[in-house]
């Protein structure tokens, strides 16, 4: 058994998807541009060299994993940053210690519960 | 526990979890070792235990399987390295059954009891080779790029 075993285990845990979506340079620089500003998908398309379902491709791997949100208003999609996500991918002893406590949480109550059918 | 056997914490690495729990210490240790209990607290629901083998001896082997919520299964090995009755339990899943050595070794855990007048005191480290996330990175072919760019988020993340 392992402490990441859920995060290991698991085919896709959120920050393997996370860290899959950083891996590419259009995408990282999709969320430096929605760094400074939520924007809209034409504002983002076109600073880039590619064919717009190509990049819409991007946006919505990035949606996928949580790192940007979009909310459609009219005939245009605007897309804001979710740092959420990224101090997941960032704060990985964070979610270690999340697993541990969470585990513990369920031992606690369970021995509690072992105590009372003993008494 | 001998003081020497205590490894030093690396913050960036390493967990400490202290906690006191109104039973008595047989029975803590008693949830934490049989695998009746262990299926049912060792992972954070909705995800379950579906088997659990433990083999409470050095070189033992303490396995689990865990079934996600989708029902896909995911079968985990290790290797108990220290077993003191009611007051320390040594595991990691470097090794496998036997102390064979395991394909992917990523933590071991320290979990030591003792009676605090009468709660029972627990303490859990899980200390780690490095962070997962590292690793993967590393298999993803990631570039340095990446990082400036983390940097730059990560600030901003701060402020928000």
């Amino acid at each position: 058994m392992t402490a990441t075993a859920i995060s290991q285990g698991s085919p896709a845990p959120p920050i393997d998807h996370v860290f899959r979506a950083l891996s590419d340079p259009t995408r990282r620089h999709v969320l430096e541009r929605l760094s400074q500003s939520p924007a809209s998908v034409s504002e983002l398309a076109g600073a880039f060299k590619m064919a717009l379902p190509s990049f819409v491709q991007h946006l919505k791997i990035l949606e996928g994993c949580g790192l940007v949100h979009s909310a459609k208003s009219g005939r245009v999609r605007t897309y804001r940053l979710a740092p959420q996500q990224l101090r997941l991918a960032e704060d990985w002893l964070s979610q270690q210690r999340a697993l541990w406590e969470r585990r513990f949480d369920q031992f606690d109550a369970y021995v509690m519960s072992l105590k009372e059918t003993d008494t | 526990m001998t003081q020497s056997s205590i490894p030093t914490i690396d913050p960036n690495l390493d967990l400490v979890l202290e906690r006191t729990i109104d039973a008595p210490l047989a029975l803590v240790w008693s949830a934490l070792t049989k695998p009746e209990h262990v299926v049912k607290w060792f992972v954070p629901a909705p995800w379950t235990i579906t088997a659990c083998e433990i083999d409470l001896r050095p070189g033992g082997i303490f396995r689990t399987v865990m079934r996600s919520p989708e029902g896909q299964e995911f079968p985990n090995d290790g290797c108990f390295l220290d077993i003191v009755p009611q007051e320390r339990l040594v595991w990691t899943d470097a090794l496998k059954r036997g102390w064979r050595p395991s394909e992917n070794p990523f933590f071991t855990a320290i979990v030591t009891l003792d009676t605090q007048g009468d709660v029972t005191r627990y303490i859990a480290r899980a200390i780690h080779r490095d962070p997962a996330g590292k690793s993967k990175h590393e298999e993803m072919g990631f570039h340095q790029g990446w990082g400036t760019c983390i940097d730059q988020l990560n600030k901003l993340v701060k402020t928000l």
